[in-house]
């Protein structure tokens, strides 16, 4: 079973949208709050949580319960994407006669909680598991709570009631944005340490500071710490507190509040404000613009493939790209499944894997069971009966489905029935086969006819670039739509892997800022722009932004 | 049981929930720490897996009982009135009060308190809950009750686990007389004449309808007969009864352990005045705490907050004073 990597993806990119939709729409809200844990909702709906949104009160559901309620936007655009109501309905959010409460209200069926007042979830939530266990029932409650909300002393007298009665059908999940109502937790109630001066970043990333944990485990709780906004973490950490019996479990996800809106991202003020209209196309294109980097191990020591992996964990990499060559769909030989199946210990970080093989239909379920979240099969060899086949073995198996083509090979005509189902397609810009070639130039102007092709069939998937991609191509490769980037030498390559994929993501972001800028000037000419530009007040986005205005003759 | 007795409310609030509790197995009890004191403990050790002991943890305990009811409990929590109202009006709104499930109104979920009123006693001002019936009846869906004696408590208890909702039931520390007969029934809304006579109504709740009736006793004597209703059902509140009385009576008496802003008082005067206008007179805690007295100077302490049948006499007399001839 994969990790279902691309639908949650999906769904959380979808989520973003509609929290956008529905605050814009308000003229009010919490984004903030509901895009730091957009990854642990996507995750719980769309994995784990077991509902049925024709009969909301189904006697064997599990329960989600939202502690911080002030984010019932991130709740409501979850349950609309599962099926509770239809998404334009987000619009009437806050409105008078509206089911769709300012904080989460049984008066929408399938909300399970009233949240709002902060402190009381994580009681309700052992009362509900309390229940279950009485009525021998497999129900789990998943619990969010806000980080500002654990000031609330009332936590803590649940803390020790879950521990005391040893209740292991409950996941807690504290989604630790560093950020309250008035500004950075640290500064109004430390939980992890006193935070002298402004910038928290440092925080972010010293672990030796985080104190959160360990008052959770001296409570008794079983704790798992993660990065928040990584959905295979989320996921893991799930699991395992799922699997662990006889103590309670917390999952202590750090995030980002306002994640996937860079004016957003850490500024305390979205806490609770909603976006312009003006800017509502400009943020959802933004939200449109998240990029995914996946190294190719096999650009680097191919007798150490497991230290390959590991230099791309510990490199940040989104995803580990797994290129399988069989010597006949390709003249190389690389590995096959029974390699992967080795690797697949090493991390939970998803494996991407690209089949340069011949007849795929008969090997996919060997790189299903080796532990692949995404497989990606060529269409020239491929045919409308065999990708039909391969497309719904991997849909069954929550694995991602992708669909390659050469540099010489268009979309095959029968190809276009899947394209809305697709999660992944891979444009190759090199001959596959080998690793360290150049990019082939001519693959701009192919993604120009393709998006166009992908956009009539209702492509709601990510394009994979792959081959040649570089530190001065990948800028172009963005805007000519592909937001997944193998990189193979020019990663792997490198004596310092996390320092080039993090200047691999200073050039998708520069390119991004770019594209945002022109649509911000398309909409509302330099007044916008400007405007745009005045929303970015933390840290150096604001100088760095105003100077690509400027490029661009825009300030 | 007979008709003057002295008896613990809180025993039989025990006792009936056992018996509850063999016949409903979605009951479930939960206490904070005072589950001896409330005689709830022996619930939990006839069903240790209903009963749920949080500890010095009330906003938890209500939350809990939440939650609990939310997956279709009948919870009973249970600790002194000035844990409850007095300390958690925030998780009794937004826990209990507020949800309301498919067509229902709020949780299941019965709060029921001992130690109301300044009769608690030695403990001091600091644990006598003189507000209570303020902040329950001002919280919509619940229903608030103050029973005047043990057969309302074991009735009561009862007519709580059968009906769904959420309640809210007050009791008196100490040792009460009986003033009901055993067969009498108990109705949500409704009140119970006990004396019947057309000079004064007194209205009375919990320990202060046994002055009420010692003080119609003692008024007989002079010549002035008066109607003494039981008002153990505060909301809803049984307008019917009471405009009927001030229609009959002419004036009437309010007698409460409470604080006369917002409380028994309030809640008649709120129904009268706008049914039928008659002179009112309150007796009640005269918006000011409580003090420690030991068990044998409760009754200085309750006389010196007017709570005395010779005082409710007094205040029938003034107001039957004041009525329109």
């Amino acid at each position: 079973m994969g990790l279902n990597y691309y639908q949650i993806k999906k769904n959380v990119r979808k989520a973003r949208k509609l929290v956008i939709k529905a605050t814009s729409s308000a003229g009010s809200g919490h984004p903030g709050g509901s895009f730091s844990m957009a990854e642990i909702m996507g995750c719980i709906f769309f994995k784990y949580l077991r509902f049925d949104p024709k009969n909301p009160q189904w006697e064997e559901r599990d329960k989600l319960i939202l502690s911080k309620g002030h984010a019932s936007p991130g709740l409501f655009s979850n349950m609309a994407l599962a099926g509770y109501f239809d998404t334009s309905e987000l619009e009437s959010l806050r409105q008078f006669g509206s089911r769709l409460q300012g904080h989460p209200d049984l008066k929408c069926p399938g909300v399970e909680f009233c949240g709002g007042s902060l402190g009381i979830g994580l009681s309700f939530s052992i009362g509900s598991a309390l229940a279950a266990r009485l009525d021998g029932k497999q129900t789990r409650i998943y619990t969010v709570m806000g980080d500002g909300e654990t000031d609330e002393g009332q936590v803590w007298e649940a803390a020790m009631t879950a521990s005391k009665y040893k209740v292991d059908n409950l996941t807690a999940i504290l989604d630790r944005n560093f950020i309250q109502q008035d500004s950075y937790t640290e500064k109004i109630m430390p939980l992890d340490d006193e935070l002298v001066g402004d910038n928290f970043s440092e925080m972010w990333r010293d672990a030796s500071r985080w104190k959160v944990g360990d008052k959770w485990r001296s409570f008794g709780w079983n704790v798992i710490e993660i990065d928040g906004h990584r959905i295979e973490q989320v996921d893991s950490a799930i699991k395992k507190a799922t699997q662990t019996k006889g103590v309670p479990s917390i999952v202590i996800a750090r995030t980002i509040k306002g994640k996937g809106v860079e004016h957003m991202e850490d500024n305390p003020k979205w806490h609770g404000q909603a976006p312009k209209k003006e800017f509502v196309p400009i943020i959802e294109m933004e939200l449109d613009s998240q990029s995914m980097i996946a190294p190719s191990i096999i650009a680097g020591d191919m007798t150490n493939l497991e230290n390959e992996v590991k230099r791309c964990v510990a490199g940040r990499a989104d995803y580990i790209h797994l290129d399988v060559m069989d010597g006949v769909f390709v003249p190389n030989k690389t590995f096959d499944h029974t390699k992967i199946k080795e690797l697949r210990p090493l991390t939970v970080i998803p494996f991407d894997t690209h089949l340069m093989i011949n007849e795929p239909v008969k090997h996919v379920r060997d790189y299903i069971s080796a532990g692949s979240d995404i497989v990606t099969v060529h269409a020239e060899v491929c045919d409308v009966a065999s990708f039909g086949e391969i497309h719904d073995i991997l849909k069954t198996n929550q694995v991602g489905v992708g669909l390659a083509i050469n540099p010489d090979t268009e979309l095959p005509e029968w190809s276009k029935q899947f394209i809305s189902k697709l999660d992944q397609i891979i444009v190759m810009s090199v001959v596959p086969g080998k690793s360290g070639q150049k990019y082939i130039e001519s693959t701009h102007e192919k993604m120009q006819r393709l998006n166009k092709i992908l956009s009539e069939h209702n492509f709601d998937g990510y394009v994979e670039a792959d081959g040649g991609v570089t530190l001065d191509n990948i800028g172009a490769c963005f805007v000519d739509g592909a937001r997944a980037f193998v990189g193979g030498s020019a990663i792997i390559g490198q004596q310092d892997v996390r320092g080039i994929i993090r200047e691999f993501r200073n050039k998708i972001a520069y390119a991004r800022r770019r594209t945002l800028i022109q649509k911000a000037f398309d909409l509302g000419g330099k007044e916008l722009v400007a405007k745009w530009i005045d929303l970015h007040i933390i840290g150096e986005k604001k100088n760095q932004i105003n100077q690509i205005a400027k490029e661009l003759g825009y300030v | 049981m007979t008709i003057g007795q002295m008896t613990d409310m809180r025993t039989i609030y025990g006792k009936t929930l056992v018996e509850i509790g063999d016949e409903n197995p979605n009951v479930v009890v939960l206490g904070a720490d005072t589950t001896d004191s409330l005689k709830i403990a022996d619930f939990g050790k006839k069903f240790p897996n209903r009963f749920f002991n949080v500890g010095i943890a009330e906003a938890n305990l209500v939350s809990v009982a939440a939650g609990l009811a939310m997956s279709g409990k009948t919870a009973f929590a249970s600790t002194y009135a000035i844990f409850l109202p007095g300390r958690c009006v925030d998780q009794i709104r937004n826990a209990i009060a507020y949800p309301s499930p498919q067509d229902k109104n709020g949780l299941n979920v019965k709060l029921v308190v001992s130690h109301g009123g300044i009769s608690v006693g030695a403990d001091g001002g600091s644990h006598q809950q003189i507000e209570d019936i303020a902040i329950m009846r001002a919280i919509p869906h619940f229903s608030v009750f103050i029973p005047a004696d043990t057969v309302a408590v074991g009735k009561l208890t009862r007519m709580m686990s059968q009906k769904y909702g959420p309640f809210y039931m007050r009791m008196t520390r100490s040792n009460s007389p009986i003033i009901h007969e055993e067969s009498q029934e108990f109705e949500i809304g409704k009140g119970i004449t006990m004396r019947d006579g057309p000079d004064c109504t007194i209205a009375a709740c919990g320990i202060t309808v046994k002055m009420a009736l010692d003080a119609a006793d003692s008024l007989k004597q002079e010549g002035i007969s008066c109607k003494v209703i039981d008002m153990f059902s505060i909301k809803p509140i049984d307008s019917e009864l009471l405009e009927k009385s001030a229609r009959e009576t002419g004036c009437m008496v309010t007698c409460e352990e409470h604080n006369i802003m917002g409380g028994f008082g309030s809640a008649v005067a709120e129904v009268i005045s706008e049914a039928y206008p008659v002179p009112i007179k309150r007796v009640g805690v005269q918006d000011r705490f409580g003090e420690s007295a030991r068990d044998h100077e409760i009754p200085l302490l309750l006389e010196k907050h007017g709570l005395t049948s010779i005082n409710i006499a007094k205040a029938v007399r003034e107001i039957i004073g004041k009525k329109k001839q």
